[in-house]
Parts: C-alpha cells; sequence; structure tokens
C-alpha cells in the first residue's frame, strides 16, 4: 500500500516538476540553493501527500505545499541579489519564438521580479502561472481585493525597476 | 503591463528546458531528513522541555529541607511540586496540540500563525519556569533566613543596625542574581529564535501589510 503511495507520488512529481523547478529558480539564486530547496518541497510535498485526495489537480496541490515551503519552512533565506549572473531566464526563452529585442525585455523584466520580496514574488509566479485572484488570495491567505491591489503596487514597483 | 505579460507568454510555454530530476532521485529524496524550520523548532522544543525536567531532579528540594530542618515547609513544597507537574504536562498537550496544526496545505498566513503559536507555547512555558525560579529564590531566602542557623548572624546585624546597609545590600544581591540569571535565558532565546524566525517575521510583516 505505501508502496503503491510512494508510486504515484514519484510518478506524478517527476510530471509536475517543472512547477517545482520554477518556484525553485524564482526563490534561490545559484544551483546548489536551487537543487536543497527542490528536496526541501519534495519532503513536504511527499508529507503532506496523504492528504492529497485527488480533489483538484496535483499540479494545483503542489503550488501550494511548495510556495509554502519556499517563503514559509525553508530556513535559508531565499533573497536573491540584485547582482545575480544566474541566468535563470535561459530556462524558459527559447531563441526561435522570440526576436532581439523581446528576448531583452523578458530578461530584464525576470532580472525585476528576483528583485521583489519574498511575498511580492509568491504574487507575481501565481499571476504567472496564470491563476485568478480567486485562488491568489486562497492560497497566500489575503483578501481578493486587496491581492488585487497589491498586485497593481508590485508591476508599478517592477516599473519602477526597469526605468529608474 | 506589456513586459510582464510577455514574461507571462514566454513563462507558460513550458519548454521543459530545467535540468529534469529522475524517479530514482526523487526516491532517494523522500528518505533525506527535512531541514525545515518547523523541524527545528520541534528539535530545540524537545531539548527545552527535557532541560527543565533535568533542571527540576537535579535541584533536588527534599534534601535541603530536611538539612534546614524545615519540614513544615514540606507539605507546601509537595503541593507546590505537583501543581508544576500538571502545569508542564498542560504546557506539552498544547504544545502537541498546536505542532499537529501545521500544514503545509493551508494558506500563507494560516500557516505562519500557526508556526508563530507553537513557538510561543514553548516560549510561555519558558517564562513560566523562569518565573518559577524567580519565585523559588525569594522563597530558599525566605526559608534560609528563618531557618538556617548560619543566617542568625545576618539576622542580627539587620535587626540591630540603624541604617538598612545590610538588608538593603542582601536584597540588592538576590535581584542582580536574579536578574543575571533570566536575561542569560532571554538573550539565548533572542538569538536562538532571532536567527530561526527572522526571515519568516519578516515575511509575515510583509503579508500582514497587505490586508491592512
Amino acid at each position: 500500500m505505501s508502496d503503491n503511495l510512494e508510486q504515484s507520488f514519484v510518478k506524478q512529481l517527476k510530471e509536475n516538476q517543472n512547477i517545482i523547478h520554477k518556484i525553485c529558480r524564482l526563490y534561490t539564486n545559484n544551483d546548489d540553493a536551487h537543487n536543497d530547496l527542490f528536496q526541501e518541497i519534495t519532503i513536504q510535498l511527499w508529507k503532506a501527500f496523504p492528504k492529497f485526495r485527488g480533489e483538484s489537480k496535483f499540479s494545483t496541490w503542489a503550488y501550494r505545499v511548495a510556495l509554502n515551503t519556499a517563503i514559509t519552512l525553508y530556513r535559508k533565506s531565499t533573497r536573491t541579489v540584485a547582482t545575480v549572473t544566474y541566468e535563470g531566464q535561459k530556462h524558459f526563452l527559447s531563441q526561435e519564438d522570440y526576436n532581439l529585442e523581446e528576448e531583452e525585455q523578458i530578461k530584464l523584466m525576470y532580472q525585476a521580479v528576483q528583485q521583489l520580496n519574498d511575498i511580492e514574488k509568491a504574487l507575481v509566479f501565481l499571476y504567472l502561472e496564470d491563476k485568478d485572484y480567486t485562488e491568489i488570495s486562497e492560497t497566500l491567505g489575503i483578501s481578493e481585493v486587496n491581492a488585487r491591489v497589491k498586485m497593481n503596487r508590485i508591476k508599478g514597483k517592477l516599473k519602477k525597476i526597469l526605468n529608474p | 503591463m506589456e513586459e510582464l505579460d510577455l514574461l507571462k507568454k514566454a513563462w507558460q510555454k513550458d519548454t521543459h528546458s530545467f535540468e529534469q530530476v529522475s524517479e530514482s532521485e526523487i526516491y532517494k529524496m523522500l528518505h533525506q531528513k527535512s531541514s525545515s524550520i518547523v523541524k527545528w523548532i520541534l528539535v530545540i522544543s524537545i531539548l527545552e522541555f527535557a532541560l527543565w525536567a533535568i533542571l527540576s531532579v537535579l535541584f533536588n528540594t527534599d534534601e535541603a529541607i530536611k538539612s534546614l530542618h524545615a519540614e513544615s515547609f514540606a507539605i507546601y513544597l509537595k503541593i507546590f511540586n505537583y501543581a508544576n507537574y500538571a502545569v508542564v504536562v498542560f504546557f506539552i498537550y498544547c504544545f502537541y496540540r498546536n505542532y499537529a496544526k501545521i500544514s503545509t496545505i493551508t494558506s500563507t498566513k494560516q500557516l505562519m500563525q500557526d508556526i508563530i503559536r507553537t513557538r510561543k507555547t514553548v516560549q510561555y512555558y519558558v517564562w513560566y519556569n523562569l518565573s518559577m525560579i524567580f519565585i523559588s529564590t525569594i522563597l530558599g531566602f525566605i526559608m534560609a533566613f528563618a531557618y538556617n542557623p548560619q543566617m542568625s548572624e545576618l539576622k542580627y546585624k539587620i535587626a540591630h543596625e540603624d541604617s538598612y546597609y545590610t538588608l538593603s545590600i542582601t536584597i540588592c544581591m538576590i535581584v542582580v542574581i536574579t536578574t543575571v540569571f533570566v536575561g542569560f535565558f532571554w538573550l539565548i532565546y533572542r538569538l536562538l529564535y532571532g536567527i530561526l524566525l527572522r526571515k519568516l517575521n519578516a515575511n509575515y510583516k510583509e503579508l500582514k501589510k497587505i490586508d491592512l
């Protein structure tokens, strides 16, 4: 039984691992930290897995546990320094899809997102994942209206980072 | 915002360019130990409960009472001890209940609140113990003053002195010793939990600010 559970968990995690990679990439600034956080999230997901009843998609459920781990449970500071040389953006840019100018814009935008604080990153992450404000507010435990207001402020902040 | 939507488009294109973790690597990870702050809080809390339990066994008051011939005090101390055990059990129960509530599938804010509540239980436990030490020190002094033959000289001095010099020195000594003791623990706690929970507290503040 527990072997079955383990098997099912490993299979689903393997299929959905990019969600976790994206969070790790957002909250860490080098490969070692990325792998360390990935492992901690995996452990926390496994611990919570018996409570996962398949009412929602594995990915939806995993968002919450993974974000909670990155923001709250993970001991090491996840704040990234503005001068990172770590090329996080290369992982979702395939050259042929964008022209040079767009590519540069995306790169700069990603770097700006990296400079936000942990909570702001969580909001942006959920926004980028195309979650609606109901889900964002439920995931973070804030009101829907305030989630919207905060997201607008973050956009303003990002604009300022891009055009100082 | 145009740039953010551009990033969103790129973000959602699942290009699978992350270095993929294999099933066997995931299996290995499942059996690794967590290093989350919740685990650290659990370990530190168990150590704290154990430390105070050991301290109370080490400082056996029965012997002291016998040597002072203060048996009339013994019955009060017994009651005091049993009440103390009851309080400790209550604290452990509260801690366990709060600890069991911590879950990663609740909202981020709820999770933070649950962790803070669990840690506070232990903090109250420690304050309880420190105040018990404070009360015991004063009680011990009163007992020594009343029953210890070595104290008669001091008593005589205080009673027959015109100024309150000896009395004030004695009181000062007690206050300084207990303050240093309590202060020492307070400092350790600040450091320990300060380092452990710095990030959590900062993020909790940030999250609370959104709903203000």
